[in-house]
This record gives C-alpha cells, structure tokens and sequence, in this order.
C-alpha cells in the first residue's frame, strides 16, 4: 500500500504538535519513525489511523484522497494500528479479542465462531505464529499480548501495520521474533511503520527511517544512505549528550539491608532477596519491567508485607514498621507513577510539596498546618530546582511532565533521608531535566546518602551505578562493580535465572 | 491577560447558569401547571412559607431546619473530601437521634448536664454507625458506599422495633418514645420562637472551616480524597485517617439527629428523621457547592428555604411539598454535569469517549 | 412445622418477591458490564411502576401500562446517558439525582394528577396476564413457584438466558463487555464506546421499567409513595456481588426471594415487622462481606490501601 500524508498539522490547544508533516510510506518497507518523547510521533500516527481527525493537511491512500471520521475507516482502507500500551480486553479470549469490532456473523448478530477460528488458524499458519486461542488474555505474556494485537491488525486484512514502541515491553528474545515476523509482513507485500527511540533497532531491521524533532519531519532517507551517529544527531538536535562522571569515594556503613526477605505475591516464584547499600553509593537494579521490581520496592517502602526475613534502615529492623516510621528512620522514595503516587493532581504544589515533612511533622504546630512557612518552603524547592510554575498554590495537574518530576525529587531530597529509593526517575522527562535529575542523584551520592535505583534504562544504570544487579522472574542476580560489567552481559542477565549459576560465572570471568 | 480570563469565564458560564436556570423554571412551570396552580400565586406561597409568617414564624421553621441540612451537608462534606463516598448519613442521624432520645429519658440527668450527655451519646452513637462502614471496608472489603448505604436500614429498622415495642409511649399510640424532660429541651433564643439548636451547627461549621484548612488531620484526609496511593506512599496512614474520617462525619449527623430531638420535636418517633429525607439533602447541598467548605452553610440555608417554601405551596396553592426534591434533583443534574470534585472512579474509565 | 413453612403459597411468594428484584439487577448488570455505574436503580423502578398505573388507569390496560413503564425506564436511562455520557457528571452524583427525581416526581404526579396522597387504587386496574402452565402447574411445590405466575416472570426467565448468551457470542455482548473493561481498546477497533453505553442505559431503562410494573400492577394493583423500597438498592449491591453475570444473578435473587419470603412467615410466628423488612439487607450485606473477603485475598500483601 502507498501512503502519503500531505502537510499534516494539529494543535493541542496553543501548542502545535505537529507542523506541516509530510511522509510517503511504500510497500514491501520497514519505515521508522524516531525521536524523543513529544516530537510527535504518536500524534502523526494517531492522524494516520483516524484517532485525531483535528488536522489540517491530506491523507492519500493509494493516490486517492481518503478523510476519517473513525479508525473504523482506516481499518476498512486497510491500515491497522498496534498501540504502544495494548488495547486489549483481559477477561476475554485470544479469539474474541481478535475479532472484537469485526466479528463474523452467523444470524442477528450472534458470531460465527467456526469462521473466525479457521480464519484466524490461517494465520497463525501462514506467519507461523503459536498462540492458544481459547486462553484469555490476562494469563498471556507480554510478548504474546503483542502477537495477539498484531493478529488483530492481520485479521483485518491490514495492508499497512503501524507499531507504536513494540518493544519497550519486550525481552531481547521476544524482539527478536518480532523484527522476524515483521520481515515476512514486509516480504508479503505489506508496509510497515515502526515507532522507536531506539536506533540500534532502527539501523538492524528498518528499510527506511524519518526523523522528528519537535513536531517537524527532520528528515526521511533510506537507511543505506544514513548512520547511526546521524539519526541521533537529528533526534537530539544540536549534540546535549554530555557525559556525566562519578567521582571516586569509598561506600561508608551499610544504610539498607535487605536480608532473605521472602515478599507476598511477587509475580513469579522466585528466591528470597538479599540485598545492601551502603552510604555514598548507588546500587542499580536492572531487569525488563514486571520482573518483579516494584514489588521489591513496595516491600522497602512498607507498602507490601512480607513472609520472612528482614528490612534494616541505618541499622534499625523496620520490617513490621509502617511508611511513616521507615521514613522517620530515613527513607525517601521517588515513584515511577507520578501522577498516582508522586502527587495529588487536585491538590496545591504547596500541599504536594510538604506532604513528607507534614508527616514528619516539621511543619505543624500542634494540630494546625504552619501555612507561612509550608509555603516559603514550597518556593524554596521550586526556584532551587527550577520547576516551571506560576506559584506554590498552582494545581499540581497545571504541570508539565518533566516539572512534576522535579518536585516530586526536589521534596524527597529535602527530607535528606539517608536511603534514597529511586525508581525510573527519569520515565518519560525530557533531556534537559534528565542531567538535572542525575546530577542531583550524584550529588546525593558525594553527601553520603545511599541510593537504591531501580531502572529499565540500562544507559541510566550504567551512567550512575557503583554496582549493578540485574532481576529477573522475582530473582536478583549477583551484584557486579559497574565498571567490571559490560551492556552486552547485562542484556544476558536479564533473561536468566539468577541460579543459572554456570552461565552467571561464565560472564563473570569473562 | 487575567482580565481577559475573567470575561472568559463570565461569558462561558453566565450562558451555562442561563440555560440552567431557564431550564429548570420551564420543568417549574410545566408542574405547576400539572397541579392547576398559577405561578405569581405559588411563588408568593413559596416566599412567604420560606421567609415570613406571622412574626417570622415560618422564617424561624426555616433556619431550624437550615441547621439540620447544613449540620447533614457538613457530615458529607468531611467524608467526601476525604474520598469516602459515605451516603449512609441517614442511618448515622437516626441512630444519633435515638440515642439521645433514649439516654435523655432512661438516664435521669436533667438540665444541662442532661443535654449534654444527650448529645454526647448521640454523637458517639452516630461516629460508631459510620466506623462499622469503615471496619467493613479495611477489614473486609467492602466498598463505603454500598457498606454506608446499606447500615440505613439496620439503622431505620432497629429504632423502629425500639420505639414500637420495648421504648414506645404507649399512651401516646404512635410508634414513638416518651417525651423528653422539659429541662432538656434547648431553649428557645430571646424573644423569638427558634431553638438554639443552629447555634451548635454555627459552631461546628466554624470548626469544619479551620479543620480543612488549616488542621493536620483535615490535611491527610484531603489529601487521601485526592489521591489514596499518593496519601499512602507518602506515609499518611490511611486506616486511621478512613476511621477517624468516618467518625467524625457520622458523630456530627449524630449531632443533627441530638439537635432534633432536643430542640424540635422533644421525642424520637419513627420515620421523623427519615421522611424529610435530611440526610439526602444535605448529600446534595455538598455536591452542589463542590465540596468548598465555607459554601455550605449558605447552601444549606438554599435548601431549607426550598423546603419551607414547598410546604408553604402546598398549604396555600395545593402543590405538592415534593416539587422541592425534584428542583433539588434537576440541580444536581446541572451541578454534576460540570466535573465535580468527587473522588469517585466512576470516570477513570471513560478515556474512550 | 417445616409443612407450615414451605407449602405452595411459599413457593409462589418466591417468585413474587424476586421477579421485580430479578429485573432491576439484570438492568443493573447490563450497564455494570458496559462501566456504567448507575446507582439510581431505585429511581428507574419507582418511575416504571407509577408509569404502569398511570397508563394502565388512563388507557384502560394494563398492556399500556407495561408499555408506559418501559418507557418511564427509557426516559429515565436517557436522562442518565444526557448527563453522564454527553455531559461529563460523575455517575454516583447523577444516580443520587435521579433517584430523587425519580422518588420527587412519582410522589408530586401522584397528588396533582391522580389527586391522592400515600396510596392510589382503583377499580380499573387491572394486573398483568398470569399463566397456567399444564402438567408443571400440579408439580408438587414447584408447580406454583414455575406456574400462575404473570407473564413478566417467564420474561425475566428468558431475559437471563438471553444476556447470558448475548454476553459468550453475541457482538452487542462483546461491545458492552469492551465498552466496561477498556473502552478505549473498543474506540480502536473501530466502534465508540458512547452509543454502546447509551443502549446500555436505555436496555437497563427497560428492565427496571418492567421490574416497576411487576410491583405495580402485578404483585398488587396500586401504587403507594416510595413503592420500591429499597429494592434498588438491593439490585445494586446483587450487581457487585455477582460482579454483573446473569446466571449467578438469578441464582441470588432467588435465594432472596427465599430469605424475604422465610421471614415474611417467620411474622405469622411472631417475629415482629422490622425484623422481616431488615432482613433483604442484612441478607445483602452478608452477601457483600463474602464476596468483598475473597476479592481481597486476591491483593495478596498490599497494605495501607487498597484499589477500591
């Protein structure tokens, strides 16, 4: 199929999102589209497949000009669209999930199973897919979610297959098999977009890559006639990427102890863990999300109980304390979620800003709020770290991404707690606010606090961490000196059973 | 720029509050009409049953019950904004009410130590009510709103028993408790004929303003309502908070229900604290004020104008008392179309619309 | 004594009690299942079955009268849909509204057109069509719980069988499934979650109509102020304990209908009034705590909150 979007434009309001973009996508190609978070590629999707039908500029389908009212249009012109986060029905089956919205019928309405089950076995066999399809899909991985979205698309008869970050998600096997089956689409005839910041990926398996920046299209060349060194320039713009570096300091006494703590209902049956940081250190827990890694953190903060074993914080057993005494020991946590866990969106920066300390009491007299002095506090963190605001008593929810992030670290790192929890504090926050965030993380770590990071960016693990531990299935490897581990022999880590003892000693002596 | 905004605003909602308003006179006009009444006739009933009569006696009716409306919104007021969607202020008053009923009578205290304990039992009767919801979402998992709603009727029913069988006045042949000590009824204010059961709701209003604002506890528990993860991993701790939330909502309707018996009726006879549906009222008046703390007591006084007014139209014009529950339901209508406050997830899930 | 218990007239109070019950839950359900989450159950019966004796008295049959109560529930279900689907109104604010509209306007009508107050009854209503059934009707116990019933409790039967299978493999199932579960997922495919809640609401409108004209002029004929009494409410919390599937909802309403009718008997034995009205409640309360207790055990180890 031949696409073209012709001078495409939208607004969010007073923000252009997208400026004037033009794209041809061909058959038989592997087309990415890359760029940073907010360049806009999902929303030029989104135009695409007849989600946003606010948009100035032309969509032409094989050469006709074609408007959506409804992504019910786009899936009858033949384009079909896997979301980055999967829209599926979990209480239903594989099969009904693929014929959800275009199902066969038998009489008024009710459905031709038979039908749609050969249909869809057809598929399977023609892409050599294996997929139960009577299991329902809350009991599927997540690289299996991915296939059934994909089949979705295939049931449709989807000439052209737009995959928005396919393989955030996915361990390095899974992707494998999915850059595969995009090959034999691309060989059957198909066009496929692929959405991604990583240019690895681009440069292995695309045909064709167009870059974003900002809302523009920065350029559109065949892969042949590109680098990587280029594509990121392009994403990033004039080069921001500067090194940071650690200092040198000798880790003091042990602050966090995790010792064979047995956790209720981690996601796999996994061991029990140990674990220490020690002052002046950064610990990096690496692994593919849902490994079991926010359920460790949940247990350290006193959100999730466990079965046996101990927690120590600077020294103290904390293991039946709740949030509150764990933070008054000297605990401080930045969430992932931050806009379930980090703030109330509803409330005041001001109210967000002094929620630890309220509870620690430093600014209450009595039962009464000290206002005078909550608020000079709040203005405080915002002028030291910078956080874009009208003022303390703005709603949280007026923020921006990367200015919810700051606050939320800016409060945690004014307890001053001796264990700092961090987890992916730099999801989804652009690059500028990226250094700001490690580099507050480093200065944390040279005043002699213990930092536990847990992250899904190895690059980010890699930059801050002293040691490194990679989790897999509710697992924690062994723990490696960050400078003795390469990225290759983490990337192996993280689809290992840390009692794969063998394999383990052979990358350590490697 | 900030000018510009306010002419923004203005022009967007005074079309809104028009059209509202339009609306609901033509629903007005169209039940009027079903109960042959003319409208200049019914509105002068209204006004007159609302705020006048001889020597301000239906005023007076009105701000009495503006205290047990305003008293009933405070009690939802405090659990909604903690996120504790508690719609069982019924079973809450009715059980305070019954308390200081029963305490006023069996007890032999009289005078002013009497009214006190009355009260006292009515509140800590009510706040238990409301922390049996409680105990049954922490301990058990069950939703407050279904756990709050379904207590009413334990609530009705169990006094009900109560004063039809072992506490009823047998004289009197209604299903009602014996009259109270007269040294325990709350006097009435100098030279006028209104008890001075409002005065205690003045006094809770002033103390429900400085708790949201500016008390620690009303903190944690605006900030649960906000967001019951961030509260929690924030170290709020959310079982106390729930607890302590609910106990003080429920000991004020308690105080409400105290206040009737000791102020207006001097007994508690079945039905008299369900029937004028106070507590669903005052449910209403906190919604309509999106759960803005100093906006309730004028929101109250709304609401019982509405209701003395109605009675009025049914006195003088022949329209049913009921029309005031139906304005009270068309303005919620309204109210709840703009986004509210309410932290209830029925709309999280509505991203695909 | 057990004799004195459940004889044939037992059996027929069960049905009587759980058909209107029955109704308003399947109501409930369908818009449970579509991530409606209407509350204002209550209000939807009330209209139905002063509908049905408005039409039933005006029009001089009690087919009007059925036809008037599901269109009462219509108009209920879209008022809903106006304000919570076209107008952004949070769900459980919109429920408390209707629910007195609802109980405001029968009320209101009640005096100003039909010109009584607290009960009206009249010669000219008539009550809904009962069926014999040949050969079950001589069962012994059963046949007076499955015949001589009025033609709504055969309805209620079919209905259940029908959602059940409209929710395994019929499409209008599925949209409403996806439509409650992930709405956005179903925007995706193709096909807007709005109009699916919409039927949702008007589907659930019809039920509880119904399930008012069952109270109206079936069980009875008349209408008393604040006829449903409760039973709403009851539907309600039968939808969250049964998370909303129709088998299940009939094997809970049924035992209501038994619990309700048990001690309606329990009264002939002495047990005082109160104690026989209490009882759906509790009933539904026990109910609640079970269900909500097994729910919980699936957060294993989450303390401090919970989702819910």
């Amino acid at each position: 199929m031949f696409a073209q979007l012709h001078d495409i434009s939208v607004n969010f309001g007073e923000v252009r999102a997208l400026d004037s973009v033009s794209l041809d996508i061909s058959p038989n190609q592997i087309h990415a589209v890359v760029g940073e978070n907010g360049a806009g590629k999902s929303t030029l999707m989104s135009v695409l497949f007849g989600l946003n039908v606010n948009y100035g500029g032309q969509i032409f389908i094989n050469d006709t000009r074609k408007t959506w009212a409804t992504p019910s249009d786009a899936i009858k012109a033949g384009i079909g669209m896997v979301h980055q986060h999967f829209m599926l029905i979990e209480s239903m089956t594989v099969l009904e999930n693929i014929i959800l919205g275009s199902e066969p019928n038998k009489y008024l309405g009710f459905l031709d199973f038979q039908l749609a089950e050969k249909k869809i076995s057809n598929l399977l066999e023609t892409y050599n897919f294996s997929i139960n399809l009577h299991q329902t899909v809350d009991k599927l991985s997540v690289g299996q979610r991915q296939m059934v979205e994909i089949l979705k698309t295939l049931y449709r008869s989807a000439e052209l297959i737009i995959l928005d970050e396919p393989t955030a998600v996915l361990t390095p096997a899974e992707r494998l098999d999915l850059f595969n089956s995009l090959q034999d689409f691309k060989n059957a005839g198909k066009s496929i977009i692929l959405i991604t910041h990583k240019i690895d990926e681009v440069i292995a398996n695309a045909d064709h890559v167009s870059v974003m920046r900002a809302g523009q299209l920065i350029s559109s060349l065949p892969i042949d006639g590109t680098s990587q060194t280029q594509i990121s320039e392009e994403i990033v713009g004039v080069s921001k990427t500067k090194s940071i570096s650690r200092k040198k300091i000798k880790a003091g006494s042990v602050k966090l102890n995790l010792s064979n703590l047995d956790i209720l209902g981690m996601p796999q049956i996994g061991n029990a863990f140990n674990l220490e940081v020690k002052a002046s250190e950064i610990v990096g827990i690496a692994g593919v999300a849902g490994n079991g890694q926010s359920e460790l953190i949940e247990a350290i903060i006193g959100l999730r109980s466990s079965k046996s074993g101990f927690i120590e914080i600077c020294s103290r057993d904390v293991t039946g304390a709740d949030i509150s005494t764990r933070r008054d020991v000297g605990l401080c946590y930045i969430p992932e979620d931050r806009q379930k866990r980090g703030l109330a969106l509803g409330a005041q920066l001001s109210e967000n800003a002094s929620i630890s300390s309220l509870v620690s009491k430093a600014f209450s007299k009595g039962p009464f709020l000290r206002k005078t002095k909550i608020r000079n506090f709040t203005e405080g963190l915002i002028k030291k770290f910078d956080v874009k605001a009208s003022s303390p008593s703005a709603l949280a929810s007026s923020l921006s991404g990367g200015n919810k992030q700051k606050l939320i670290i800016a409060r945690e790192l004014s307890l001053e707690s001796d264990v700092i929890i961090a987890e992916n504090p730099t999801w989804g926050v652009d690059l500028g606010a990226i250094n700001q965030i490690h580099h507050e993380l480093l200065s944390m770590r040279e005043n002699g606090h213990a930092i536990l990071l847990v992250s899904s960016d190895l690059d980010e693990i890699l930059t801050l961490s002293d040691r490194v531990l990679v989790m897999f299935e509710s697992e924690l490897s062994q723990s490696f000196c960050t400078e003795k581990v390469t990225r290759e022999e983490l990337g192996k880590l993280m689809l290992m059973k840390a009692s794969d003892k063998k394999e383990q000693k052979k990358i350590n002596t490697a | 720029m900030k000018q510009f905004k306010f002419l923004y605003f203005l022009k967007h909602n005074t079309v809104r509050y028009f059209m509202t308003a339009l609306s609901l006179f033509f629903i007005l006009l169209l039940l009027l009409n079903l109960a042959d009444a003319s409208f200049f006739e019914a509105s002068q009933a209204f006004l007159k049953s609302a705020f006048g009569g001889r020597r301000y006696a239906y005023l007076y009716v009105t701000i009495s019950r503006c205290a047990l409306i305003t008293g009933m919104a405070i009690a939802a007021l405090i659990a909604f904004r903690a996120g504790l969607i508690n719609i069982g202020g019924e079973g809450q008053l009715v059980i305070g009410g019954f308390a200081a009923a029963f305490v006023s009578i069996y007890s032999g205290v009289t005078g002013v130590p009497g009214i006190i304990l009355a009260i006292l039992s009515a509140m800590i009767g009510g706040g238990l009510w409301a922390v049996l919801a409680g105990l049954m979402k922490l301990k058990l998992g069950v939703p407050i709103l279904v756990g709050t709603l379904l207590l009413n009727y334990p609530a009705r029913y169990i006094t009900s028993y109560f004063v039809s069988h072992p506490f009823r006045d047998v004289a009197s042949g209604m299903p009602q408790t014996l009259l109270l000590d007269k040294s325990l009824w709350l006097p009435f204010i100098e030279g006028t004929r209104l008890d001075t059961g409002f005065i205690f709701i003045l006094i809770v209003y002033g103390f429900v303003l400085i708790y949201s604002h500016r008390s620690v506890p009303g903190y944690h528990a605006k900030m649960t309502g906000l967001s019951i993860e961030f509260a929690a991993t924030s170290g709020i701790n959310i079982f106390n908070t729930t607890l302590k939330t609910l106990a003080f909502s429920g000991a004020i309707a308690g105080l409400v229900g105290a206040i009737a018996v000791l102020g207006i009726h001097h007994r508690f006879t079945d039905g008299m604290l369900v029937q004028p549906l106070y507590a669903w009222t005052g449910i209403v008046a906190a919604l309509l004020i999106n759960l803005v703390p100093w906006a309730i007591l004028p929101a109250g006084f709304f609401f019982a104008s509405l209701t003395s007014g109605a009675s009025g139209m049914e006195r003088t014009a022949d329209v049913p008392k009921e029309i005031a529950i139906i304005i009270q339901g068309i303005i919620i209508l309204f109210v709840a179309s703009r986004a509210t406050g309410i932290a209830s997830d029925t709309k999280n899930k509505e991203e695909g619309n | 004594m057990l004799a004195d218990l459940f004889d044939p007239a037992f059996a027929d109070s069960v049905a009587r009690i759980a058909v209107p019950i029955l109704l308003a839950s399947l109501g409930g359900a369908i818009c449970h299942r579509a991530g409606v989450f209407n509350i204002a159950l209550e209000g939807f019966i009330l209209m139905g079955a002063f509908a049905a004796v408005l039409g039933t008295f005006m029009l001089g049959h009690v087919f009007w009268g059925v036809l008037s109560a599901i269109l009462a529930g219509i108009f209920m279900g879209l008022l809903f849909a106006e304000f919570h689907l076209r107008r952004p109104g949070d769900a459980i604010v919109v429920s408390i509204a209707l629910n007195l509209i609802g109980l405001g306007l029968t009320t209101y009508l009640l005096r100003s057109v039909l010109g009584v107050s607290g009960v009206f009854q009249n010669e000219a209503l008539g009550k809904i069509t009962e069926i014999n059934l040949p050969v079950i009707e001589s069962l012994p116990v059963f046949g007076s719980f499955l015949s001589g019933q009025s033609i709504l409790f055969y309805v209620s039967i079919f209905l259940v069988i029908l959602l059940h299978y409209i929710y395994s493999r019929h499409k209008l199932g599925f949209w409403m499934r996806a439509a409650g579960e992930n709405p956005l997922a179903l925007k995706t495919v193709g096909i807007k979650p709005t109009p699916v809640k919409l039927l949702a609401l008007v589907l659930c409108g019809v039920c509880c109509g119904l399930a008012g004209a069952q109270l109206s002029i079936s069980n009875v004929s008349l209408f008393v102020e604040n006829m449903s009494a409760g039973r709403g409410w009851i539907a309600v919390v039968i939808v969250l304990v049964t998370n909303g599937r129709p088998i299940p909802i009939l094997g809970l309403v049924l035992l209501f209908g038994f619990v309700d009718s048990l001690s309606l008997r329990l009264q002939g034995f002495g047990f005082p009034q109160q104690f026989t009205e209490m009882m759906p409640y509790i009933a539904s309360l026990v109910a609640l705590i079970f269900v909500s207790i097994r729910r919980m055990k699936n957060l294993v180890g989450m303390r401090g909150y919970d989702n819910g």
